[in-house]
């Protein structure tokens, strides 16, 4: 195998696939990357059998081949490289030579035959979406994942196609995270995964490279052919992702949706994330909550830690329901906040004891359910 | 039909030998009392194939006259009581009088001994209860008495016998008791001429323990001496690191009898018992003196066990003082402790004392303060408890400050007065914020440890023992203001539990709920858990119930003490707030560290593991030749 490729193609490409690394010992082929070299592109492709991610750099084949390296030893190399030129030649005992400019570096690579092929897909259900519409639902309800391992199922976002709707869901069992958009779903094609968190973040990462990205399921495994077309850097063709997804029963989140609305408030999203952030800013581990009360066209956000002190945070709202009170964490305030992009959002609440929702008009909901004190 | 008679005397005490000389480590007991009693300073102890063949003891007391020393062998004749009503004041070891007639009565017994101002010494020789002879004897002043052919007229009694080393290591024990109760007398212990121990006298008890239990035993004890009332508590506690498998190494002393009472045992492994692992006992050397009328040691023969008037008073005075004393160690127990928070803690202490001695405490705080400063270590020359607080902080940090223990357990002799106050208010965390500026974290290591970098060498923190501690005592006072935050569920957990576990969930419902659990009953043995503590994760929450279910069903919520309740809830509770992040921060793990001495015990877990160790320089050093 011998190609030579542009340096900067080669560490873009490197950096694609770069995060993912299986951690066993017991088999090293994991953390390599397995370079494939046909025609005029080579291709990179990583596994930690639970995710895979192989995408495709233009390059200059003079000899066709296939070997293994240290993906993470290889990309700050790559990266650091004198030229731009990078020459890269792989001798039948899988020593790889690889070189530019001035330096040249031997690496011990690993043959190709231990190498777990990632699996290809036939005819599962498929779905072709919006990069950077996927981007911002993603965004819009990641955040609220469990990150406790123990209840695996909640690790992850929920992507149900259904009655005409894509959602996405998250949740952690005390807010959950909903965004929805109208799509055509035929009936044959309907379903549901859930897609575990660490392919969330590296399907968030990769996304926005180009228009569309494909999406193919089956109850055990899913892949995304994500189109890299708009992207510069000898990025060619899309960069396939494979994962497996979780599989369990998603917890039926419409039921705990609210349905009815009792007291909505408009707000202005920057100003009330800035109010809650600095009144949090004296929450401690020991008292980790804000108050919200609402009182006629005033909405003030209290919070205080025995061991350092409290902070009071008022904005003029428009509200002229009954005084109400109510305690959230202020990470579960802050999370959508921050996650969203639209300027207005409207905030329901009830009383102390039922949940808060966040909403927006384009069909986003997130329910927090409030702490109180005893 | 026979008729009823008096028996001879020798029948007679032949059957209090029954009672009094159970086995051959009982003769020795008394005869070691008896030496003590007479004002020995020195008391050899030598015995044979178990006790079997030979005993003797001899000691340097006062001796007795030629008619004494007849009439001693007679039943109920002692000189250490006169009338009924000095059993209400006993300060002896003895007072039946029983002893020794009943020993003579079934052995071969030889006594010699000579009063100060005789010209010779006497001696008395009884065989199986028959006096064979009386004559001069050449000796010094003291007593000695040999016993040989024990239980020779009764051979039922030696077939009861256990083997050589069964008895051998009876009297062992018992001569090792009484070693410990008189540290000021030299004992010397030899089996089968073969010397076993032998303890010069001690000035200290500490001394004596090392004497008798090996060196490396004492940089494990700390001394302790609290007054309250007439009852006086002191000795040596153990750090709770040190626990032991066995109940060995807990050794108690009433009036500087050795007992074995249940009383003072159980207090002992109560106070621990927030230090100390399930199963584990500390070590404890422990004198307590208390009016003798208000203790019956006449409950038996042997005296081993022990009644008190007021049980409960001395077993919450016994508590209450070993608490205290633990948490003075507690709060020491930062080897880095900065001068800054000297001056709040001698004031502190300072203030635990009664009214009368406030000038003395005063005076006590104000030498010790700079003394602190300056290394928290220099004596105080008035020592009370601001003496027994330093001696505290010098005796945490033996690794970096080694030698300097001695110096701490001299002055617990001189330390008076102190009260073992139980409400004593616990230092608001600001007062006593630890200064941790010459502190480097190193980084995290297997996991769950973190390695430090102090001043004076390393540090190993079990982070998860040291979060738990941090979390019990978090939860604690939470429960104490009653400020607590809970958490309402989205999505409810569902659990089953079994008929028993459900009924005793659904009769503690209330205290459950206290604790920031909705647990709300939906059909048969089912619940719905709609809101858990905020710390909790909600996936913990259905594992954490069943949890406390089983502990339910353990009994471990048992009695009436609400407040023993919220320990046991705490110790449950505390393992599951601990989440160990997987990368951390120096600011992070110093501010742990931080957290962790400003706990009440900052060397153990809730359940009793330890939080962390020191590997001082010296360690170091002599671990690495350099």
């Amino acid at each position: 195998m011998k190609f030579k490729i542009n340096r900067d193609h080669f560490a873009n490409g490197l950096a694609q696939v770069l995060n993912v690394v299986g951690s066993k010992a017991t088999m090293p082929i994991l953390s390599n990357v397995l370079i494939e070299a046909e025609k005029d592109q080579i291709s990179l492709t990583t596994t930690n059998l639970d995710l895979g991610i192989r995408c495709k750099i233009k390059a200059e084949v003079k000899e066709a081949g296939t070997v293994t390296l240290p993906v993470k030893r290889l990309a700050s190399i790559v990266r650091e490289l004198p030229n731009t030129d990078v020459t890269v030649d792989a001798a039948p005992n899988h020593q790889v030579k690889l070189s530019s400019g001035g330096s040249t570096f031997r690496i011990m690579g690993i043959g190709k035959e231990e190498f777990p092929p990632l699996p290809e897909f036939g005819d599962e259900k498929a779905f072709t979406l919006e990069q950077s519409e996927l981007a911002a639902m993603l965004r819009s309800v990641s955040y609220a994942e469990s990150q406790d391992e123990t209840r695996y199922i909640l690790n992850g976002v929920y992507f149900n196609f259904k009655d005409g709707k894509f959602s996405l869901v998250a949740t952690d069992g005390r807010r959950l995270a909903l965004m929805s958009k109208e799509m055509d779903v035929p009936a044959e094609s309907s379903g549901s995964i859930i897609l575990p968190a660490k392919t969330v973040s590296e399907l968030s990462r990769l996304l926005d490279k180009g228009e569309k990205v494909k999406i193919n399921f089956n109850e055990r495994r899913c892949a995304f052919q994500i189109a890299s077309n708009k992207d510069s850097s000898g990025l060619i063709d899309s960069i396939y992702l494979y994962s497996k997804v979780v599989e369990g029963n998603y917890p039926n989140y419409n039921q705990v949706i609210p349905k009815e609305t009792h007291q909505r408030i408009k707000l202005e999203r920057q100003l009330l994330l800035d109010c809650v952030h600095r009144a949090a800013l004296v929450c401690s581990e020991k008292a980790n909550q804000v108050k919200l009360k609402l009182t006629s066209n005033l909405l003030e956000i209290t919070a205080q830690s025995p061991d350092f002190g409290e902070a009071h945070e008022s904005m003029a709202v428009n509200y002229s329901g009954p005084d109400l009170q109510v305690a959230f964490n202020p990470t579960f305030i802050m999370d959508p906040l921050k996650a969203l992009t639209k300027d207005e959002i409207f905030f329901e609440v009830k009383d102390e004891i039922s949940p808060g929702v966040f909403k927006t008009l384009d069909s986003f909901v997130c329910v927090i359910m409030p702490v109180r004190l005893t | 039909m026979p008729s009823i008679r008096i028996l001879p005397d020798r029948v007679a005490n032949q059957i209090a030998a029954g009672e009094v000389v159970e086995r051959p480590q009982a003769v020795i007991k008394e005869l070691v009392e008896n030496a003590l009693d007479a004002g020995a300073t020195r008391v050899e102890v030598e015995f044979s194939h178990g006790g079997r063949s030979m005993m003797r003891v001899e000691d340097n007391g006062c001796g007795m006259s030629r008619e004494d020393a007849l009439l001693c062998l007679e039943r109920h004749a002692t000189s250490k009581i006169i009338e009924a009503d000095d059993l209400n004041r006993l300060g002896s070891y003895g007072f039946r009088g029983e002893a020794l007639p009943s020993i003579a009565s079934v052995s071969r017994f030889t006594l010699q001994t000579r009063p100060q101002g005789s010209e010779s010494g006497t001696e008395v020789l009884v065989n199986g209860g028959r006096l064979l002879h009386v004559r001069d004897c050449g000796r010094p002043v003291g007593t000695r008495i040999e016993v040989a052919q024990l239980f020779h007229p009764v051979p039922a009694r030696r077939k009861f016998l256990k083997t050589d080393q069964t008895e051998a290591a009876h009297i062992v024990q018992c001569v090792r008791l009484y070693a410990l109760a008189c540290p000021g007398v030299s004992f010397t212990l030899i089996e089968d001429g073969r010397v076993l121990f032998r303890s010069p006298e001690c000035p200290r008890l500490l001394d004596r323990v090392g004497e008798i239990f090996g060196r490396h035993f004492t940089a494990d004890l700390v001394p302790i001496e609290v007054r309250e009332g007439d009852m006086v508590l002191r000795g040596l506690i153990g750090k709770p690191v040190a626990a032991r498998p066995t109940r060995h190494e807990m050794i108690s002393f009433i009036n500087g009898r050795p007992v074995d009472s249940r009383t003072v045992n159980y207090a002992i492994v109560e106070s621990y018992h927030e230090y100390i692992a399930k199963g584990r006992y500390p070590m404890a050397f422990l004198f307590l003196e208390i009016d003798p009328a208000a203790v019956d040691v006449n409950v038996h023969p042997a005296k081993r066990e022990v009644r008190f008037r007021s049980e409960p008073q001395v077993r919450s005075f016994i508590i209450r003082a070993i608490l205290q004393r633990l948490r003075e160690l507690g709060q020491a127990a930062s080897p880095l402790l900065g001068a800054q928070t000297e001056p709040a803690r001698q004031a502190e202490a300072g203030g635990v004392q009664p009214p009368g001695s406030a000038p003395v405490a005063g005076g006590a705080a104000e030498a010790a303060g700079p003394g602190g400063q300056a290394q928290g270590m220099q004596p105080a020359p008035a020592a009370t408890v601001s003496a027994l607080d330093a001696a505290g902080r010098v005796i945490k940090v033996p690794a970096f400050s080694a030698g300097l223990e001695a110096a701490a357990a001299d002055r617990l002799p001189g330390a008076g007065v102190s009260s073992a106050t139980p409400q004593q208010p616990i230092p608001s965390p600001r007062q006593a914020a630890p200064v941790l500026t010459a502190w480097r974290f190193i980084g995290l290591a297997q996991g769950s440890l973190a390695l430090f970098e102090a001043p004076g060498g390393l540090v190993v923190l079990d982070r998860r023992s040291a979060l738990e501690r941090i979390w019990y005592e978090r939860l604690l006072a939470q429960h104490g203001t009653g400020a607590l935050a809970v958490q309402r569920l989205l999505l409810p957990s569902t659990l089953e539990l079994d008929p028993v576990a459900s009924a005793l969930v659904k009769d503690r419902l209330g205290f459950v709920q206290a604790h920031g659990f909705e647990l709300v009953e939906f059909g048969r043995n089912f619940f719905r858990i709609e809101a858990v503590p905020d710390w909790m994760e909600p996936g913990d929450a259905v594992d954490f119930i069943r949890e406390l279910a089983g502990a339910l069903r353990d009994g471990r919520f048992q009695g009436r003490d609400e407040r023993v309740w919220h320990e046991e809830y705490a110790r449950l509770a505390s393992a599951k707030a601990v989440r160990l992040s997987q990368r951390a921060g120096e600011a992070e793990m110093l501010g742990l560290l931080r957290d962790l001495f400003l706990t009440r015990a900052p060397l153990t877990s809730p359940q009793g593991r330890a939080t962390y160790f020191e590997l001082s320089q010296g360690e170091l050093a002599r671990r690495l030749q350099i």
